[in-house]
């Protein structure tokens, strides 16, 4: 525990071979344990495990690192989970199917709209209700949209924040707050919404939200071009971002990545396109794939131009729903809201859904009751963080630093 | 060598671009605000701290339910039928005291689903959001229209008609079994 606080002093007796001593014995031996927990075939030179976190700035939140570094060169990552663990899934099996979903705001707290859109159509699926109103539908595209493009704003600009870039950060931060304020017009909470409820929305459209709405985009794509101007395409922000953290496609998929940090390695997967769920497949976009345009695939570079084509393509989703709930905005949208919700005894549904962070998936197991016999979350965050440690070796501390930026990870996702 | 240069020349040139947009910016109003003296006007529906008009509640206990972190605590008394508590204002007929309702502002959720269940919309949250408070208690928001004395005294007269009413049964019981067992 408190072993790597002291640096080891060797001496080396020749008969021996490489016989390490300590002049403090105990962490000594902790230090020799962490090694071998930590699967070190040899070291050499002057290791160390230095524990990054849990209250490091730069791991966006309560994560912990515990890395064996030499000098600069990391050799070895861990990372050590459940610091904002609130038992989700426990509280989820106490509460009735409606009351699920105050708590699913919570996983994800950056994008709480596809977070609820999840458990729902989950839910949805279990009680059999596929005809929704049109109006509905449109509304869960346009609202996780533009929550997606306010998480994307957050992921973005605190990676600049990471190696130093101070204003496309405040930048982000001044239009997803426009973002929020939409939001909280429409819902009447900032960030923990509570607004797509089984069935339906909480609250019917306020009066002049869709009108504000265009008016945001036309405000917004300007927006994104001059912070493109300040941080994606400074020449220097690239040559420090292009070759570091490379994560080939091949490892990506088998640890299970989705989201951007998967299609920064060039694998074109996107529930949206793949598995259409809501109304995405009535609506014409693209899926941004990483290029390797000036470096290796897959680097941290390609994730961060993944991200930024992503909220272009947000942009373009919303535009078109904008479009299309005109002649539905007189419909009522609790209409389809069931009056119980008691699945069938056994019954069990899954299904997945893409958030900004990847693929979000919810199993609800029913035994007949008003409250889920079992709620299981599927986090993404959960397996683009456990890359971390394949990344990150071989590289310096400062780009540790810049992997977990680019992974984009929320601590709530993860340990739900 | 040439990349070197060309290296340094795209550097500076790019540095330039996003100065150029930063010097833009400079002369743009600003999009802060200094909050304690300008605040921000927050929409009507905003999900702030909860208020209950007490006149209008008829104590049916819905609230309670649905919280899903269980912050709300209410007691209610059953009104003799001499009791006139009228109506709320929605035209429900009120029919119980209600000796108690706390809401724990500390517990809340926002969530407000107590607010759309509320069958006569006395429950509602308002759009004020600065709940700072210097002492634990001060997070427990009492909304009852009775005195604590005047609760208790419901409380009382309610359990001790309970305790009537519950001897009474028993007799009846007694009575019925009594009258079984003589035929036998």
């Amino acid at each position: 525990m408190f072993g790597n606080l002291f640096k080891k002093k060797r001496f080396v007796f020749e008969d021996e071979g490489m016989m390490v001593l300590n002049m403090d014995q105990a962490a000594g031996r902790y230090h020799e344990e962490a090694m071998k927990k930590l699967e070190i075939e040899s070291y050499q030179g002057d290791e160390m495990v230095v524990n990054m976190g849990p209250q490091h700035p730069s791991t966006h939140g309560v994560l912990r690192l515990e890395l064996v570094i030499d000098g600069e060169i990391v050799k070895k990552t861990t990372p050590h989970l459940g610091y904002l663990h609130r038992n989700f899934e426990k509280h989820a099996e106490n509460t009735t199917y409606n009351e699920v979903i105050p708590y699913c705001d919570r996983l994800d707290y950056l994008a709480s709209m596809n977070q609820d859109l999840g458990y729902a159509l989950a839910v949805e699926k279990l009680m059999g209700l596929s005809e929704l109103p049109e109006k509905v539908e449109y509304m869960r595209v346009l609202t996780c949209e533009l929550n997606r493009i306010a998480s994307h704003l957050v992921a973005v600009g605190t990676f600049g924040l990471d190696i130093g870039a101070f204003t496309p950060f405040l930048w982000a931060f001044r239009d997803r707050e426009k973002i929020l304020d939409l939001l909280e017009w429409l819902s009447g909470a900032r960030m923990l919404y509570n607004y797509i409820w089984v069935g339906g929305l909480a609250r019917d459209i306020p009066d002049g939200w869709l009108a504000k709405t265009r008016e945001f985009v036309d405000y917004f794509e300007p927006k994104m071009v001059e912070f493109n101007k300040v941080l994606t395409t400074n020449h220097i922000f690239i040559e420090r971002t292009a070759d570091i953290g490379v994560l080939p496609p091949e490892m990506a998929v088998s640890y299970g990545c989705t989201g951007p940090v998967l299609r920064g390695s060039g694998v074109k997967w996107d529930l949206r396109k793949n598995e259409p769920f809501s109304y995405y497949d009535k609506l014409d976009f693209d899926i941004p794939v990483g290029k390797g345009e000036f470096g290796p695939l897959g680097s941290v570079l390609d994730r961060y131009l993944v991200r930024i084509a992503e909220i272009n393509e947000s942009v373009k989703i919303i535009r078109q729903a904008l479009d299309a709930i005109e002649p539905f905005v007189e419909q009522d949208v609790q209409a389809a809201i069931p009056k119980k919700i008691r699945p069938a005894a056994g019954s069990e549904a899954y299904v997945r859904s893409e958030t900004p962070r990847g693929e979000l998936g919810f199993l609800v197991r029913s035994d007949g009751s008003d409250v889920p016999f079992r709620v299981k979350g599927r986090s993404p965050c959960f397996h683009n963080i456990s890359v971390v440690d394949d990344i990150s070796r071989g590289g310096m501390i400062a780009d540790l630093v810049l992997i977990i930026g680019s992974l984009d990870i929320v601590l709530g996702c993860v340990d739900r | 060598m040439g990349n070197y240069f060309s290296d340094i020349y795209r550097a500076i040139t790019t540095i330039a671009v996003g100065m150029g947009q930063t010097w833009k910016a400079m002369f743009r109003p600003a999009t802060t605000l200094q909050y304690p003296t300008v605040r921000w006007q927050l929409p009507t529906n905003a999900r702030g701290i909860l208020f209950n008009n007490v006149d209008d509640c008829i104590g049916c206990n819905k609230c309670v339910r649905i919280c899903p972190v269980q912050c709300i605590y209410m007691d209610t008394t059953k009104a003799h039928a001499d009791e006139d508590l009228g109506k709320a204002s929605t035209g429900n007929p009120i029919r119980q005291h209600v000796v108690r309702f706390d809401i724990d502002m500390f517990k809340c959720c926002y969530c407000d689903f107590c607010t759309t269940v509320c069958p006569t919309e006395c429950l509602y949250m308002t759009d004020e959001y600065e709940n700072g408070v210097f002492s634990r208690d001060n997070g427990l928001y009492h909304f009852s229209k009775y005195s604590p004395q005047e609760a208790l005294a419901l409380l009382k007269r309610d359990a001790e008609e309970a305790q009537v009413k519950a001897k009474a049964k028993e007799a009846a019981l007694a009575a019925k079994n009594k009258g079984s067992k003589v035929p036998a």
